[in-house]
């Protein structure tokens, strides 16, 4: 049974090429996170924002992803802040359903929303619409993964 | 086809939420069923490629699982009530999912989860202009994780079908799941109506089962298996007969005898530890307002 891959890729014959994919330059099948568009409003960084929810995005930024070096506001997991009577509701999403680290990282943006002068408390909102791409990464956030070492 | 846009859970009549629970309990029991049992494979896989890949999938399907059954807690539900504290006869997963595997046998893996992972996304297709919103709204990030499940059962589908043993192996794990992956398209019952009138997806059952059986036959036999007559079961369709379907569904609560012992497995630690509720940080943050 031809069960195990060839170690060395010039052994590799027509067949393994094809399993492989790796004449579509595809040799790892993985989830193509390239392929969504950004929406127009997307990503979104508090740009122009003022007061209050100046200060909540300033303090998302201050927020890292678990794995990379990258505030979660560059790696466009925030899509929106709205403040109200001192309460701010923050929209955000996951790159990953699958993501282990949910409830950690969730807590920590209600915590540091909730930690603003002139803010009383904090919800987070956890959107899926529109699905998390490479596209919404701010140029900021693509300059921060690429020191990291990814190809972006 | 959805016609009009459902509202937010406290606003649906009694008729909208049971549709929607019975939708959305199909998809989480499938995903996580699914997931518990692929992890079976873990450390066990021929290659540590597959190995590593078959893992990711079943984190993937635990993932999707937790969106739906995020959408269950909307109505009331606990994640407790929902995985560790529900009767086995309340499940309402496919039972191809539950069986266990052939043991050590590779090709079982395979077969399943190219039958699964077909089926799945001629499903989630029906649902991403669901009129309710709270599915609408998260299907295609589920469907884009999806792609490469079938990549991978495809190709090893191609790999094990190149020569005389891995075909062997291939044909009994197709003989053995196909009559099974077909419950995945059985029904729960006159709800189904409602969940095609209210346009909570816009393929009935039978069209996708057709559409599933178009597809995974002519691929199966593409690589040289025999698939023995897989028309459309009696029970459905009066002009074919060669395939039963079997007496465990699933959808009607009906299992095999291997659900009880997987139920038992993952439910362990729970019970073990006197656990009435599982532990959260924090408020969901999916819960609706």
């Amino acid at each position: 049974m031809s069960s195990e891959i060839p170690p060395d890729p010039k052994g590799l014959d027509e067949f393994d090429r094809e399993v492989l994919g790796l004449d579509d330059g595809l040799a790892c099948p993985y989830p193509d996170y390239s392929d969504g568009s950004a929406e127009a409003s997307l990503p979104a960084t508090g740009k122009g924002a003022e007061g209050l929810e100046r200060a909540v995005w300033d303090a998302l930024y201050a927020v890292e992803d678990p794995e990379m070096p990258i505030s979660i506001v560059d790696l466009g997991l925030i899509y929106g802040v709205t403040v109200e009577n001192g309460h701010a509701t923050v929209d955000m999403t996951l790159t990953y359903t699958g993501c282990p680290a949910r409830e950690m990282l969730l807590d920590e943006v209600e915590t540091a929303a909730a930690a603003v002068d002139g803010i009383d408390d904090a919800d987070v909102r956890l959107v899926w619409s529109p699905p998390w791409s490479i596209e919404m990464v701010t140029e900021a956030g693509k300059d921060s993964l690429r020191e990291f070492g990814l190809s972006v | 086809m959805a016609t009009a846009t459902l509202g937010n859970p406290p606003d649906l009549s009694d008729r909208e939420r049971a549709a929607i629970e019975a939708l959305l309990f199909r998809l989480a029991d499938d995903e996580f069923v699914a997931a518990e049992r692929y992890t079976d494979w873990q450390v066990r896989s021929p290659t540590l490629e597959s190995d590593l890949a078959l893992s990711n999938i079943a984190q993937d399907e635990l993932g999707h699982a937790r969106l739906w059954y995020d959408l269950l807690e909307d109505f009331e539900h606990t994640e407790s009530a929902l995985i560790y504290e529900r009767a086995a006869g309340e499940w309402r997963h496919n039972t191809m999912s539950e069986l266990p595997f052939g043991e050590g046998d590779w090709a079982d893996a395979v077969v399943r989860t190219y039958l699964y992972d077909t089926a799945e996304a001629i499903r989630l297709e029906a649902l991403v202009e669901s009129a309710y919103p709270r599915i609408r709204d998260r299907v295609e990030k589920v469907i884009r994780e999806e792609d490469y499940h079938r990549q991978h059962a495809e190709s090893w589908l191609s790999r094990l079908a190149s020569d005389e043993e891995g075909q062997q192996r291939l044909q009994s794990a197709v003989d053995r799941l196909l009559p099974y992956g077909l419950t995945i398209f059985a029904p729960m019952g006159d709800v189904e109506a409602d969940i095609d009138d209210l346009g909570l997806r816009t393929e009935t059952l039978e069209s996708m089962r057709e559409t599933w059986l178009d597809t995974v036959v002519p691929h199966l036999e593409g690589l040289g298996l025999h698939v023995e007559d897989a028309q459309l079961p009696e029970q459905y369709d009066v002009h074919h007969e060669a395939m039963e379907l079997p007496d465990e569904l699933g959808r009607d609560g009906t299992h095999t005898d291997s659900w009880d012992e997987l139920l038992e497995e993952f439910t362990f630690a729970y019970r073990d530890l006197g656990r009435t509720t599982t532990t959260e940080i924090m408020a969901d943050p999916d819960d609706v307002e």
